[in-house]
């Protein structure tokens, strides 16, 4: 019915643009056309109002009737045929509003006839036409069709179609291709004179209250039960009854369609849901946020990470390295270097050896020793020398995009505003994290936040007192003078057991014990393990902010493990030099027992040739295998170190707590031991100096990010475990938001740490002569160099010389480092440009609050006089010419801009605010009741003209019942 | 490294074995996790001290217990007739000289304020211990009210005598009998009706069966309060598991640290009993 009502109206406004004879088209046309109807309306609006009035006592009387009716009628409408002709329907539209509709929708151009349909519709429509409905209704749409304009430019008037297209707006955003079906829909769609419209506009009008009713349910003062219910019951009806909103064939195409957006929907949730499940751990991870706050899941989430990264490097080195050589190199034994030496022999199985990776362990593909220097293998030609370099350089690239990538997309999801300016606020509002599922944790956060309510005001106090921060700044500086005391500490005592080590060396393994043989790894990992402990410790005397004093945590960690590492790196290299004398000694030995063999072969040269099995050849040392052995076992005893920690300190100290606190004199579980908490910076760095450790060493030792990928496997299935079942969550629970960038700067910072080794050492000590697959060459790059000669034709060679020549690369130099700076000058005033642009957002915002508040005051008071005048007529006499005049403007201003913001608010405030005039005389004129809904809807934001449009038609079916 | 005895580097094998085992080195990686325990766990070496080892020697060296040695101090150092003076002897001594588990100054004022905000007219105290908590409490409560106080040592219950008199609350009924005994017999031998405020401070093993006691007995109505000290340390975590699952009271924890030491947190818990539903 309202359908109908409106293109009544509308169909006003054609009939005068026709009767102009300038039959314009689009946006202006539109504009003029609405001016028109405005005018005209108002001329007719005294009389209608004083029938209005008498009417709107009946009127809800009337449609409480209706309403019981409906279901009743509802089903014969269903019943009635709708398969009649159109010209039936064209004959049937002098006397039958609808028709009006029909008819222009099929075509806008179609004038003479439909212009005296029009104006024969007139009087009769005097008695239905509620002006200020209609104004409401225009004043909506035009808040509508700012989103809509593109879309059906022409049909907008057309206001069954728009509802239609509203509800496919609604259901599926409203594709164009959607409206388009509507439209035929309508067009198909014939009404005979037997379908009563009542039926219809109530079933409309109960939809439509549905509708709104579920939008609205979420801001209504009910208990949840109510709502459920509620909305559960509204859905079923509008399930029921929305498919009979199309009508006839479209009734059953758009209950069709409206199954199937129901389906699809659902398909994109379970779809979602399907996505969520698939990504790894997310469940556990999830589970432990819940428990633990974000903080400790924010490890597991970094862990998942490097998980994910060692993967694909795990990838790249046993794909391209590790496989091809098992595959199509040299099989065990056919070499020296790929055979155990027969001093070994006899012990190259035990286990001890094999867990040190010695024996067979050393002389596989697991080590650069093994690998042959032959320049292609198999039958494929693989480059396995180039392949085992690029490889080496492809995996630590990989590593830095990653990180970068990574670094950078964090830095994006940072907000970046000032922390230190809203305090207060800022922990009223922001302090909760929602992401908490357990109780215990969720009192802990409650706890914590209650507590740093107390020390912010205590802070803010001793601010202002100001007499204690000579004491704080003295702590922090004793914590720190402390921290370095430990630090110099441990730097000491792992240089003092390195070069006990190398006195153990000099004097031969053997004579030792394994405490002793492994007293570097030992000490290493123990400190490594145990400082950090003390740290926390001492880091409870600067009384800093948990985030602030992780980070500090992490930073000292940092520098304890940085050192330990690149004491072992020294020592490492002390090693690599002893190894290369050692070679030296070694390659001349070799020339003269190879000379004596050939003495010996020369002597009788009729023999054949002498056979010396491989393992009796005498071989160098292989500084680099040793290397590799070196960072294998720093992984495994360092694992070890972790698991052992987590199973003694965390397990057994949980279940000791547990089981003893039945016959202890205290309570082991509140008090003394307690359980642990899950150490978020130790595990961080932890992972952060492995993966180090990784990077440096995988050169060396193809094998490692395999290891570290079990390790990675093994240790999130663990300390998930330990987690949930042996720790407690902390007891100033804190949301990590900030802290996962600094983590990857620190693997950043790591991963350069790493890598400087790894080239130094590449770049600057010749390989060894006897094994790996860069022997013979005198530097292990030279491998490219030898690719571009003898594999790619002579011009790439040439160009990559002339590129190699200083001449060139110090100009390329030169031009990155100015775009760099170009870029980095770029980004600067990027940045400046946001902050001005928040600025102009927040002016903005508060200048459409005002705007706002005057519009809501203007109402308000204009409600006042409206309740205070003796009826609504006059009230509504005294206040449209006044609503005219703003439409006016508002048309014009929509005309002007469309594509600048500020256009575009006021596009959305001036129908927000005209709804909200036009509402109170409604309210006083019809006392239905429902102005009140109609107020909820208005109160919805401006920029979402969609929601107002239910009362749009709501209102305007109410008037055409009448 | 000096600190250790020297180590056999050249393969000698005189020094026993376990140093042979474990390297200096090694050992000496443990020290950071010596001191973190030492700092972290300090107050509760402090308390160890104080309160076990301190007690002893002087047990040892005076002949006397621990209370009497509190009571002769109290007793030259406080008038007579004022709670106040009192109560702060004890806290000095408590602070200054040895550890005796009373309720304290800070907790101490919890329990006043609880105590004047509900102006008992029956009130139970289990545990009197030196009569610390029982002045406190008839300190606070209004005229005409009864306070029943409960200790189960006879040594302890004559020096709670001695100092409840000193204070000048001749109106307190001190009982020498095991908690367990006296609240079954309440009722019929001193006709009380209801409890209105009950003190738990004596064996924190005691606290769920007394209270499980008390409410079998009937002397707790609508509104009764119970509070309980040093629930969390030592703590009574039975009887904390206890009042959260029931569903009888309205309860809550005031957290504060343990009595005349700062870094060891403690809790009373402050039960309000609903009644049965």
């Amino acid at each position: 019915m309202d359908c109908e009502y409106n293109t009544s109206v509308l169909k006003t406004g054609e009939g005068c643009d026709t009767r102009n004879g300038k039959p314009t088209s689009g946006r202006k046309r539109r504009r003029r056309r609405e001016s028109k109807k405005e005018r005209k309306k108002d001329e007719g609006r005294g009389s209608r109002n004083a029938q209005h009035a008498v009417d709107s006592g009946e009127r809800t009387e009337k449609e409480r009737q209706r309403k019981r009716r409906k279901d009743r009628e509802e089903k014969a409408e269903h019943v009635q045929s709708l398969d009649k002709s159109k010209v039936n329907s064209r004959d049937f539209a002098a006397k039958n509003k609808k028709n009006l509709k029909n008819e222009k929708t099929r075509s806008k151009g179609r004038s003479k006839r439909e212009l005296e349909e029009g104006e024969a519709k007139q009087p009769q429509r005097k008695g239905c036409a509620k002006a200020e409905e209609n104004e409401q209704d225009t004043c909506e749409r035009a808040g509508k069709r700012k989103g809509k304009k593109k879309k059906h430019r022409k049909k907008v008037e057309t206001s069954s179609e728009q509802e239609s297209s509203e509800d496919g707006d609604k259901e599926g955003e409203g594709e164009d291709e959607e409206v388009e079906e509507e439209e035929e829909e309508v067009e198909k769609e014939v009404r005979p004179e037997t379908l009563t419209p009542e039926e219809l506009e109530k079933l409309k009008e109960a939809v439509d209250d549905k509708k709104k009713l579920i939008q609205a349910l979420r801001g209504k003062p009910w208990p949840m039960k109510k709502k459920h219910s509620t909305l559960r019951e509204s859905q079923e009806f509008l399930e029921k009854y929305e498919g009979a909103l199309g009508k006839g064939k479209g009734r059953k195409l758009y209950a069709y369609k409206v199954m199937m957006n129901k389906k699809w929907m659902k398909f994109k949730r379970d779809f979602e849901n399907f996505t969520t499940a698939c990504i790894p751990w997310e469940m556990k991870i999830k589970e432990i946020e819940s428990h633990f706050g974000s903080s400790v899941a924010s490890y597991f989430i970094f862990l998942r990470w490097m998980y994910g990264i060692n993967m694909i490097l795990f990838g790249l080195t046993f794909g391209l390295v590790m496989v091809p050589e098992a595959l199509m190199g040299r099989p065990y034994g056919s070499m020296p270097r790929k055979t155990v030496p027969r001093a070994e022999e006899t012990n190259a199985m035990d286990f001890a050896v094999l867990w040190d990776f010695g024996g067979y362990a050393q002389y596989s593909v697991l080590f650069y020793g093994y690998y042959n220097s032959q320049r292609a293998i198999g039958w494929l030609k693989f480059r396995m020398p180039l392949s085992y370099f690029l490889v080496g350089v492809g995996t630590v690239a990989y590593s830095y995009m990653v990180v970068i990538r990574k670094m950078a997309r964090n830095a994006n999801e940072t907000g970046g505003g000032d922390e230190n300016s809203f305090n207060f606020s800022w922990k009223t509002f922001t302090s909760w994290d929602y992401l908490i599922g357990n109780p215990e944790t969720a009192d802990n956060k409650f706890a914590s936040i209650t507590t740093s309510f107390k020390e912010a005001i205590l802070e803010e106090q001793e601010s202002r007192k100001d007499d204690n921060i000579h004491l704080t700044r003295f702590l922090r500086v004793l914590a720190n003078f402390l921290v370095l005391c430990c630090l110099a500490g441990s730097g000491y005592l792992i240089y003092f057991v390195v070069r006990r080590s190398q006195k153990f060396a000099l004097e031969g393994f053997e004579n030792h014990t394994w405490w002793e043989r492994n007293e570097v790894n030992m000490v290493m990992s123990l400190l490594g393990m145990f400082c950090p402990m003390l740290f926390d410790v001492i880091s409870a005397l600067e009384n800093y902010h948990p985030r602030v004093a992780l980070q500090w945590q992490l930073g000292r960690i940092f520098a304890l493990f940085l050192g330990n590492l690149y004491t072992f790196i020294i020592a490492l290299m002390d090693e690599i030099n002893l190894k290369r004398k050692e070679e030296d000694v070694v390659q001349f030995n070799m020339t003269m027992w190879e000379a004596s063999l050939h003495n010996n072969t020369a002597d009788n040269s009729t023999a054949p040739p002498l056979f010396t099995h491989p393992a009796d050849v005498p071989r160098g040392p292989c500084w680099e295998t040793m290397v590799g052995q070196e960072f294998v076992r720093l992984i495994i005893s360092d694992t070890m170190t972790t698991y052992i920690t987590l199973l003694i300190g965390d397990f057994l100290r949980a279940v000791l707590v547990r089981f003893l606190n039945y016959c202890w004199c205290w309570d082991l579980e509140a008090g003394f031991p307690s359980y642990s908490e899950f150490d978020v910076s130790g595990n961080v760095l932890g992972l952060i100096f492995n993966q180090g450790m990784i990077w440096m060493g995988a050169f060396y030792a193809p094998c490692l990010p395999a290891l570290n990928v079990l390790r990675l496997h093994v240790s999130m299935y663990l300390q998930c475990w330990a987690v949930m079942c042996c720790n407690v969550p902390q007891e100033r629970v804190f949301k990590a938001s900030g802290s996962n960038n600094f983590y990857m700067a620190m693997l950043l910072v790591i991963l350069f740490l790493s890598t400087l080794p790894a080239i130094y050492t590449i770049v600057t000590i010749p390989p060894s002569f006897d094994c790996g697959p860069f022997s013979g060459k005198a530097r292990m790059f030279d491998v490219i160099q030898e690719t571009l000669e003898s594999d790619f034709p002579a011009w790439i060679s040439k160009v990559f010389s002339y590129a190699a020549n200083p001449g060139l690369v110090l100009p390329f130099m030169l031009l990155m480092v100015l775009a760099i700076y170009y870029l980095q000058s770029t980004s600067k005033s990027y940045k400046e440009a946001n902050v001005e642009l928040k600025k102009k957002l927040q002016m903005q915002n508060e200048e459409n609050k005002k705007k706002n508040k005057r519009a809501a005051l203007k109402a308000a008071m204009e409600l006042e006089e409206a309740r205070k005048a003796p009826s609504s007529r006059t009230a509504e006499q005294h206040y449209n010419p006044s609503h005219q005049h703003r439409r006016h403007d508002m048309a014009d201003s929509r005309a002007g801009s469309f594509s600048s913001d500020q256009g575009k608010n006021g596009d959305d405030q001036a129908p927000f605010t005209d709804c909200r005039r036009s509402k109170p005389v409604k309210a006083s004129a019809s006392s239905r009741g429902r102005h009140a809904n109609q107020g909820a809807t208005a109160g919805y934001p401006a920029g979402h003209p969609r929601q107002s449009e239910p009362s749009r038609l709501q209102r305007v079916a109410s008037t055409q019942r009448r | 490294m000096s600190s250790f005895p020297p180590l056999c580097f050249h393969g000698c094998c005189a020094s026993p074995p376990l140093f042979r085992m474990v390297s200096p080195a090694i050992a000496l990686a443990f020290l950071p996790l010596l001191l973190t325990l030492l700092i972290r766990y300090r107050f509760y070496f402090v308390l160890f001290y104080r309160a076990v080892l301190l007690r002893v020697w002087r047990d040892c060296r005076t002949g006397l217990s621990r209370e009497e040695r509190c009571f002769q101090y109290v007793l030259t150092n406080a008038t007579p007739g004022d709670p106040e003076s009192i109560l702060d002897g004890f806290d000095s001594w408590c602070t200054k000289k040895e550890f005796i588990s009373h309720i304290g100054p800070k907790k101490g004022k919890i329990l006043d304020r609880l105590l004047s905000e509900h102006s008992p007219l029956t009130v139970l105290e289990l545990g009197a211990h030196c009569g610390y908590s029982t002045v406190r409490i008839a300190r606070a409560l209004p005229l005409g009210a009864r306070l029943f106080s409960v200790e189960m040592d006879q040594k302890n219950a004559a020096i709670a005598e001695k100092v409840i008199r000193l204070a000048g609350f001749d109106e307190v009924e001190l009982i020498v009998c095991p908690s367990d005994e006296v609240i079954p017999r309440l009722r019929a031998d001193f006709d009380l009706e209801k409890l209105d405020f009950v003190f738990m401070d004596h064996w924190k093993k005691c606290y769920l069966p007394d209270l499980q006691m008390l409410e079998g007995s009937g002397l707790l109505g609508k509104g009764s309060m119970i509070l309980a000290d040093n629930v969390l340390f030592p703590g009574a975590p039975n009887f904390l598991r206890y009042i959260r699952r029931c569903g009888l009271y309205e309860w809550r924890v005031h957290r504060a640290t343990l009595e005349y030491s700062k870094g060891i947190r403690d809790g009373m818990a402050e039960l309000v009993y609903q009644g049965t539903k």
